[in-house]
């Protein structure tokens, strides 16, 4: 093998990590690997060395996942009615307050300085529903505008909101119990 | 005169502030709801750091570190 592809070979198990909390599907995510894998090495050429070789291999991965996506629309989506109807009844009272005080979570710095953060956050999107998950990282990794998830997914923008609200609030409650309220213990 | 919003209310707001363009009106109600409202402030700063926090891992992962 050569070096180049020795190179691309590992890094592969760090894409097929991202791949799966994107699609929250491991043949979809293998796919999308094998594809970005095999792009690369048939046009080694079009990589000039000037950004990190796994920077390079994500741009391709990001076009990869959307082809999946696209692909298995259908099943991608399916699952809408997957979440419980509300989790907004867990946080607020009936007549529209908190139930609890949100926390102070301190300086932003001081957490997004900290690699185990990451590691958390990730484990966080890790554990949304699979169609949160989608959509969530379809909007804050790949960065795609709301209007384009929706047609890639033929969703409409409500649903789009709802399910983005769903997991964001999730998110923050994963945040809190796994990174803020164990920080005593850290 | 219209209710104002409850924290409920302006907490869906505050989220669909991240992927959509609040209307003039919705941006007016929400401002003065979290003026006055201690934990929606709160809720405001949590949010913050979360888009700080992905925006910071997405680098990461894109591979600014080399790990």
């Amino acid at each position: 093998m050569s070096d180049f592809a020795n190179q691309v070979e590992r890094l592969r198990p760090q894409l097929l990590r991202f791949a799966r909390t994107q699609l929250r599907n491991d043949a979809w995510a293998e796919d999308a690997v094998s594809e970005t894998v095999l792009a690369a090495l048939e046009r080694p050429g079009s990589f000039t060395g000037q950004s990190h070789l796994k920077t390079w291999l994500v741009g391709i991965l990001k076009h990869k996942v959307v082809d999946q996506l696209r692909r298995h629309t259908r099943e991608a989506t399916v699952l809408m009615g997957e979440d419980d109807e509300d989790f907004d009844e867990a946080l607020f009272q009936a007549d529209g307050h908190w139930r609890d005080m949100p926390r102070d979570w301190g300086d932003p710095d001081a957490a997004c300085s900290q690699r185990q953060f990451f590691e958390v956050l990730q484990a966080c999107c890790e554990g949304l529903p699979p169609v949160q998950a989608r959509v969530f990282m379809m909007r804050e990794w790949l960065e795609l505008e709301a209007d384009e998830i929706c047609s890639e997914l033929e969703i409409t923008s409500s649903n789009l909101w709802v399910l983005l609200h769903r997991a964001r609030l999730r998110l923050r409650d994963c945040l809190q119990v796994r990174w803020f309220d164990s920080a005593v213990t850290r | 005169m219209k209710n104002s919003l409850t924290c409920r209310e302006a907490t869906r707001l505050l989220l669909e502030d991240e992927d959509r363009e609040l209307t003039t009106s919705e941006r007016l109600e929400l401002q003065v709801h979290v003026k006055i409202c201690f934990a929606c402030q709160r809720f405001v700063a949590q949010l913050n750091l979360m888009r700080r926090a992905t925006r910071a891992w997405r680098k990461h992962s894109d591979g600014d570190s080399e790990t």
